[in-house]
């Protein structure tokens, strides 16, 4: 039919228009990166015995600046090896997207930090995992608009992992006090970016551009 | 179908190659032509000779730039490339219109 080529032109217009924005740089190093960094965390905590509050905001705070920091040198590094900017507009766009629930996140760290001089509380440190699993996820979903559709699902297997742990907190209410929440942390943060990051290892297209 | 609205489809737009890039032009500020050549998968030569078209119609933009002491090719649409481009896809959407079943 004459018209058969308006329609697929339409759609290939759709599919380059959509590709174009997106963030298409190799997410694979940066998820294992994320990943390890954030075992290497839980076990550190974990095996360091860090209780107090601070130490527990301090710690996470310590392992997120080096793993943004860490995922930032890994892209400006793929960046310079394809002779592209590393501030392209696709970053530009998932960063923006990214920084209200970190804000939000490093806010709420910083008063715990503030207000819990001395203090040791699970309670305090529970609510600490569900609300930065939150915040996480509702950040990389959002930034999900940006890059390939498995980002927004690894958003909401983070914010459905806050919600199952406050649930499960909910139903036992006792018990849980002896659940070791460094290594919790780990296992979510490092573990859901590390299992992430492998599956792309072997998922993704080795050609990226941002 | 009203045979007119074919003829006021845009000729230089019309052809894949500038389509592709005019479409990766709209919905980014801007593309480096490394960028370009990746996404869509076509030749140095084959990029620069559409690209040079489109400059020559006035719908695109090349700004030539050095980054890290490499030279850095970037293009984006004219005012004029993103009214055609828009105008084209509302032609080729009246066409898809026209040509359904009532």
């Amino acid at each position: 039919m004459e018209t058969n080529w308006a329609a697929d032109n339409l759609q290939t217009i759709r599919t380059l228009m959509e590709r174009s924005a997106l963030y298409r740089r190799a997410l694979a190093p940066i998820m294992i990166f994320a990943g390890t960094m954030g075992i290497a965390g839980g076990l550190t905590g974990a095996l360091g015995q860090i209780q107090s509050n601070r130490g527990f905001v301090w710690l996470w705070l310590c392992t997120a600046i080096a793993s943004l920091t860490g995922a930032l040198f890994l892209v400006r590094r793929q960046a310079l090896k394809d002779s592209e900017p590393f501030w392209s507009p696709p970053t530009r766009r998932v960063s923006e997207a990214l920084l209200p629930a970190f804000f939000v996140g490093l806010i709420t760290a910083v008063m715990i930090l503030v207000s819990s001089a001395g203090t040791q509380s699970w309670e305090v440190q529970f609510f600490l995992v569900v609300f930065w699993c939150w915040l996480y996820g509702c950040a990389i979903h959002a930034a999900g608009f940006f890059m390939p559709r498995g980002v927004r699902w690894l958003g909401w297997i983070f914010i459905m992992t806050g919600c199952i742990l406050l649930a499960i907190a909910s139903v036992l209410k006792q018990g849980l006090e002896n659940v070791p929440l460094h290594l919790l942390m780990g296992g979510i943060f490092g573990g859901l970016h590390f299992v992430y990051g492998v599956y792309l290892h072997f998922t993704e297209p080795k050609k990226n551009v941002a | 179908m009203n045979p007119e609205i074919f003829l006021q489809l845009n000729r230089v737009i019309h052809e894949k190659g500038r389509l592709a890039i005019m479409s990766a032009l709209a919905a980014a500020p801007e593309l480096s032509f490394t960028e370009l050549r990746d996404l869509l998968a076509m030749t140095d030569g084959n990029l620069t000779t559409h690209i040079r078209t489109l400059q020559e119609e006035g719908f695109l933009s090349v700004a030539k730039s050095y980054q890290n002491n490499r030279p850095l090719t970037s293009c984006s649409l004219t005012v004029a490339g993103r009214k055609a481009f828009a105008q084209y896809i509302d032609l080729l959407d009246q066409i898809v219109r026209q040509a359904k079943p009532k």
